[in-house]
């Protein structure tokens, strides 16, 4: 049976991959996506070539459709890296989520705090806000984590849910910051001169970009050439020996999970004072989930996520002209995604392990 | 250095013959572990594989036993050819095997663990005739054994008899022993021995794989010497002599004894007052031990897996928390500080299970070399790592250590046991330790690199640092310590000068006989 | 108000209403039991769920057949269980991202074929559920036969489950296997036994209990299909299997408090007390969190969950 074929071949691990046997792979996998896509365009009814054109255009077709792609791009930069500095110490957070939303709510409390009319009092409060926002967030799962021994994966979905509902509350409604006289669930606008600068004459990039290049840039250096990054690393090879040797894993447990959620709560700031301009239960269509597909596909590389964050991003963007044009719901990007994910993960294992036959035994 | 010769096989002979090999060989990615093996077992034999640690043995021992593949070659049962693809295959062909690392589920009974071997039988486990087929194999050789026991509350010999059941529950024509005496005192060892001449009468073929030769003389009718993957010779073993054996299994001349010079022994430096720890199920592991190290002096501790010593290290890098007692270094309390601080305080450590606590196995060699050191100053540069040192560092310790790698950014999970076990120590003595504690350091390990070790841990001894060194090879302990402390239950049973230390008594109170 | 609360009717009705919420709970808790005592943990449960809930629903639609709705779940929720075991037993991928990935394919494919399906429409597509079934005699009673003897064949499926994969888990030699390989996957199989198969087995049987989970939130009790409409109840699976200590009968007991509270929260929020809803609905996320603080024991988790079994090891 298909378990017979099994033992007839085995797996070892490479111990030189070539970047061939890398890129290739890789590849591979992309193709695979790709042509599940097509099926997927095929069952709901619209035109291969159309589909792929209006995504493709959609995306990065023109000077301004470029540009909204590195707007999207920009909250996934900072979720990816949230991912990309848990996911190496193999903690599992899956709460970029909640913790965008919680810097965001951070973020917002403070700016009404200040009430301030100082532009770069206001961006360097909004920073501040989102970071420690995101940080607090993010913080409890590794106090859960270190004292009573619970799962992060369970904790940091939980607190998803958790913070979820508690901005719906704070925008319904009978909470506190609902814009009084309106039918949604969002703030009132945010004022002028907290807004983030924009970068560009006549387009919506704004300040946020630079704050997700500087962090990716920051991240970089401190996962390769510190030693932060090296007990990281040590810990997510081999947590026994790095605690044998000196590591403590509690203390770098707390100092990762506040990394990450201060990342992701940057991502919440950024959209709130950068893009979306109000705060709303729309500020975050899935940054989290696809944060965390993204770190995966760049293969946990802080430099490989902004490659990916702009990728993910025009996908996203491409999506909006897909269902305009074609009507395939823009949820198939969705799917890809989580599709690319799936063979990325597949790729990258037979890169790093061979399959080889075992010649018959006589 | 010549073959003997291979005993003729007359007719009568080859009737005997339960189990033939030819020309097996087996493939790993890094090395030739069995090269066109041929070799040949009696029924009703007691028969040895010898080497050294890595020369094949215990993969051979898994080609038999169906775990592995091999690549090429020949085995045959009573002269038919079998094809061996699993564990399965090799049990309805009657061949057991015994673990150096016991196959049994922990929380299990041991009942339950053998019914587990059992394929045929009802849908709904029916206990009754398990018990008592299982009570009549263990009057038969005389062992006394709680079937409802869970295998986590006996003893390591005990286990090991858990595994013989299993085997012989079934019904074996062949059992294969992997170093069975590894973790048994040597009265438990005179035991097994007992048990399995026993079998022998019976008409059952035994393989049993040791690197000791003093058990191959004392066991066995035959034994098949390997060395580095190669069959070297396969004799009568009331033919040949323990240093010829010896000379077969390194394939060089063997120095048995490395000189240790007289007693450095100074002031004490370390002192451990009515410790205290549990272990990881919560109990007492560590019941009230009392030590002094002293400077520039080897105390070997012998003692039997499961009685405390594994604890005993771990509160003493600071892994474990101890629940009473102190410990001082240089007269500074230095009780439950974490593996960090202890470190810093000049304890250097060689965990006894070197790839889970000893290294990072995805970090390359100099990574590995400032494990542990990597927020030393020498090691920063305005708060980043400081490549260049760590890297010129690197190559001084891979030379001075003779660390074998492709390079120092090689991963060093790809290297073999003992070039990562010299990593650890090169990274260890960086530290210039004054206390440096050893545990099980040459398991595993070839000829060439522990008398590497046995060197290096003298040289330190005259350099005036203070060793704590667990062996369970007793002759190890023996040869290199000043004094020998037994630890029984969690207790020191026994405290020798070297001089007084007899290999006997030593064994007994390993065991629980006799002592304080 | 409490006084109306402590009415007979709407305690009756609360604890009704517990059994129709442990039903989903409890199937793909007893999947996952069965899915970790193997040594997998599947974190797809929530993905598995949404699929199952949307394949029941979508071939109801199209067929009136509630059987084959149930069955489509069945199945769905066992091709996700085959893929799940494949990643982790086959390919030794990392099980936790093989379970997030599922999950997030869920949401998106879900979605995609609904709106595909049903585009943008304003009307709700609608279904007629699984009615409930009184079982004859024993519904008369008083009091426990409204509570216990009215429900939907679903949960009374899902309590004969408990003893069932009790009686499995413990009485029969495969049980005896599981429970074996998700402690020490080595002993197993150098007993002669395939860990491979026995993992495929139960992966695959875990997908389909969590298909039916999901199938009984749509087809079997609400009408309708919505995006996401498992909301969370997958996750939460998973913690009642730590809450339960992997044990079938402490697992049935975690989830029968948790529905319990869920169903009071529920009954609150009919009731308009001065509470944001929000906080009612956060309620069971919030319990949930403290209950794995205190399950810091997990004494009982199988000793080789989540690590790839691989055979050559060669160091």
């Amino acid at each position: 049976m298909i378990a017979d074929i099994f033992k007839n071949y085995k797996i070892e691990e490479r111990q030189n991959a070539s970047i061939y046997t890398k890129v290739g792979f890789f590849i591979l996998a992309i193709v695979m996506s790709l042509i599940i896509s097509f099926i997927l365009i095929r069952y709901a009814g619209a035109d291969v070539k159309d589909a792929a054109k209006s995504l493709f255009t959609g995306a990065f077709g023109g000077k301004r459709e470029l540009i909204e792609s590195l707007i999207k791009a920009t909250p996934l930069i900072l979720t990816g890296l949230a991912t990309v500095v848990a996911f190496k110490a193999r903690i599992w957070n899956i709460g970029q989520e909640g913790q965008l939303f919680a810097g965001a709510m951070m973020g917002y409390w403070i700016y009404l705090i200040a009430d301030t009319q100082f532009v770069w009092l206001n961006i360097i409060l909004a920073i501040i806000g989102g970071f420690i926002g995101g940080a607090l967030c993010g913080w409890i799962p590794a106090l859960l984590k270190v004292y009573f021994k619970v799962d992060e994966v369970l904790s940091t979905v939980i607190i998803n849910y958790i913070m979820a509902y508690f901005l719906s509350f704070m925008l319904s409604a009978t909470g506190p910051w609902r814009q009084a006289d309106s039918f949604y669930q969002q703030t009132p606008l945010i004022a002028d001169n907290a807004h983030w600068p924009l970068l560009f004459e006549g387009y919506r990039l704004h300040f946020g970009f630079v704050v997700a290049l500087i962090a990716a840039f920051i991240m970089y250096l401190i996962m390769s050439k510190t030693p932060l990054g090296y007990e990281i690393r040590a810990f997510g090879s081999n947590p026994s020996a790095a605690e044998a040797q000196g590591i403590s894993s509690s203390k770098l447990f707390m100092i990762i999970m506040i990394i990450s959620g201060g990342l992701s709560g940057l991502a919440g700031a950024g959209e709130l004072f950068g893009a979306e301009l109000r705060l709303s239960s729309r500020i975050s269509p899935g940054y989290g989930f696809t944060g965390i597909i993204i770190a995966m596909v760049a293969g946990l590389n802080p430099i490989g996520v902004i490659v990916a964050a702009i990728l993910f991003g025009g996908l996203l963007n491409g999506a909006v002209r897909l269902q305009v044009v074609t009507g395939v719901p823009s949820a198939l990007i969705s799917v890809i995604q989580a599709m690319v994910l799936v063979f990325v993960l597949i790729s990258r294992l037979l890169t790093s392990y061979r399959i080889r036959r075992i010649k018959n035994v006589a | 250095m010549a073959t003997p010769d291979l005993p003729t096989i007359t007719q009568e002979d080859r009737q005997d013959i339960f189990l033939k090999v030819r020309d097996l060989t087996k493939k790993f990615p890094l090395v030739l572990a069995n090269d066109h093996i041929s070799f040949d077992v009696r029924k009703g034999e007691i028969h040895c594989f010898l080497g050294e640690n890595g020369a094949g043995k215990s993969t051979l021992a898994e080609c038999l036993y169906g775990f592995y593949s091999p690549d090429s070659g020949e085995i045959l049962i009573n002269g038919q050819r079998v094809r061996l693809n699993s564990p399965l295959d090799a049990i309805n062909d009657g061949i057991g095997m015994v673990h150096q690392h016991f196959m049994l589920v922990d929380v299990l009974t041991v009942v339950e663990n053998v019914m587990l071997s059992i394929h045929s039988g009802k849908i709904f486990l029916d206990y009754s005739e398990a018990e008592s087929k299982l009570e009549g194999l263990c009057k038969a050789y005389g062992v006394d054994l709680d079937l409802h026991a869970k295998i986590w509350q006996l003893s390591v010999g005990e286990q090991q008899w858990v595994e013989i059941l299993k085997a012989l529950y079934v019904g074996v024509n062949l059992l294969i022993l992997d170093e069975p005496t590894a973790s048994l005192t040597p009265q438990e060892s005179e035991r097994l021995f007992s048990v399995l001449q026993k079998m022998k009468v019976q008409g059952l073929s035994i393989i049993f794989i040791t690197h000791k030769l003093k058990e191959v003389m004392a066991v066995s009718d035959r034994v098949t010497v390997l060395c580095k993957g190669k069959k070297v010779a396969t004799v009568d073993t009331s033919k040949v002599t323990l240093e010829e054996l010896a000379t077969m299994m390194v394939g060089r001349e063997v120095l048995f004894r490395v000189k240790k010079t007289d007693t450095t022994r100074g002031e004490p430096i370390l002192i451990v007052e009515q410790l205290r720890a549990n272990n990881d199920m919560g109990r007492l592991a560590v019941d009230g031990i009392n030590l002094t190290l002293h400077h520039g002096e080897i105390l070997g501790l012998a003692g039997v897996a499961g009685n405390g010593l594994k604890e005993l290290f771990e509160v003493l890098f600071g892994l474990r928390k101890a629940t009473g007692g102190k410990i001082f270094l240089a007269g500074k309390d230095v009780t439950n500080l974490s593996p960090g601080a202890i470190k810093r305080k000049g304890i250097g450590n060689i965990p006894e299970d070197r790839f889970k606590m000893g290294v990072i196995p995805d970090f390359s060699v100099s990574e590995n070399l400032i494990l542990g050191q990597h927020r030393h100053t020498e090691y920063l540069r305005l708060g980043f790592l400081n490549e260049k040192q760590i890297r010129h560092d690197a190559e001084k310790s891979i030379s001075e250590f003779d660390i074998m790698t492709p390079s120092i950014d090689h991963p060093i999970k790809f290297l073999s046991g003992g070039n990562v076990q010299k990593v650890i120590l090169a990274r260890e003595l960086r530290l210039d330790p004054s206390v440096l504690l050893a545990n099980q350091p040459t398991r595993g390990l070839d000829v060439g690199v522990i008398e590497f070790f046995h060197q290096r841990l003298l040289e330190k001894r005259s350099m005036g640092v203070g060793i704590l060194l667990a062996s369970e090879d007793l002759d190890e302990l023996l040869e290199l310590s000043d004094r020998i402390a037994v630890v029984f239950r969690g207790q020191i049973t026994g405290l020798f000068d070297i001089q007084d230390a007899h290999r006997d008594e030593i064994g007994l109170l390993m065991a629980g006989i006799g002592g304080v | 108000m409490l006084h109306d609360l402590l009415t007979v009717t709407i305690i009756v009705s609360v604890l009704a209403s517990t059994l129709k919420i442990a039903t989903p709970l409890l199937l793909a808790a007893l999947g996952e039991l069965v899915t970790e005592r193997a040594g997998v943990m599947n974190l797809g449960v929530e993905g598995t769920m949404l699929i199952g809930a949307y394949a029941g629903f979508i071939v109801v639609f199209r067929t009136e057949s509630l059987a084959l709705g149930y069955l489509a779940a069945v199945l769905a929720g066992g091709i996700m269980g085959l893929f799940m075991v494949f990643m982790a037993s086959s390919l030794k991928v990392d099980q936790t991202v093989t379970g997030l990935s599922i999950n997030l394919f869920a949401t998106g494919f879900t979605l995609f074929l609904y709106r595909v399906a049903f585009g943008d429409i304003s009307d709700l597509p609608i279904i007629v559920p699984s009615g409930k079934i009184s079982i004859p005699v024993l519904s008369e009673i008083p009091i426990l036969g409204d509570i216990l003897f009215k429900q939907s064949w679903l949960t009374y499926f899902a309590l004969l489950m408990v003893p069932i994969i009790a009686i499995f888990l413990y009485k029969t030699k495969y049980g005896l296997a599981i429970r074996a390989i998700g402690e020490n996957p080595r002993a197993v199989d150098t007993v002669g036994l395939n860990v491979t198969k026995y993992q495929y087995l139960c992966v695959i049987f875990g997908g389909m209990m969590d298909g039916l989970g999901g199938a009984f939130i749509t087809i079997g009790t609400l009408s309708n299909f919505l995006p996401g409409i498992t909301a969370g109840r997958g996750w939460l699976a998973v913690i009642l299997v730590i809450a339960g200590n992997w044990q079938p009968l402490w697992i049935f007991f975690a989830t029968l408090v948790f529905a319990f509270l869920d169903a009071t929260q529920l009954q609150l929020q009919g009731f308009g007390v001065p509470v944001p809803y929000q906080l009612l609905l956060s309620l069971p996320f919030i319990i949930a969190l403290l209950v794995l603080m205190g399950s810091r024991a997990r004494s009982l988790a199988p000793k080789f969950l989540s690590k790839p079994y691989i055979r050559e090891v060669t160091k």
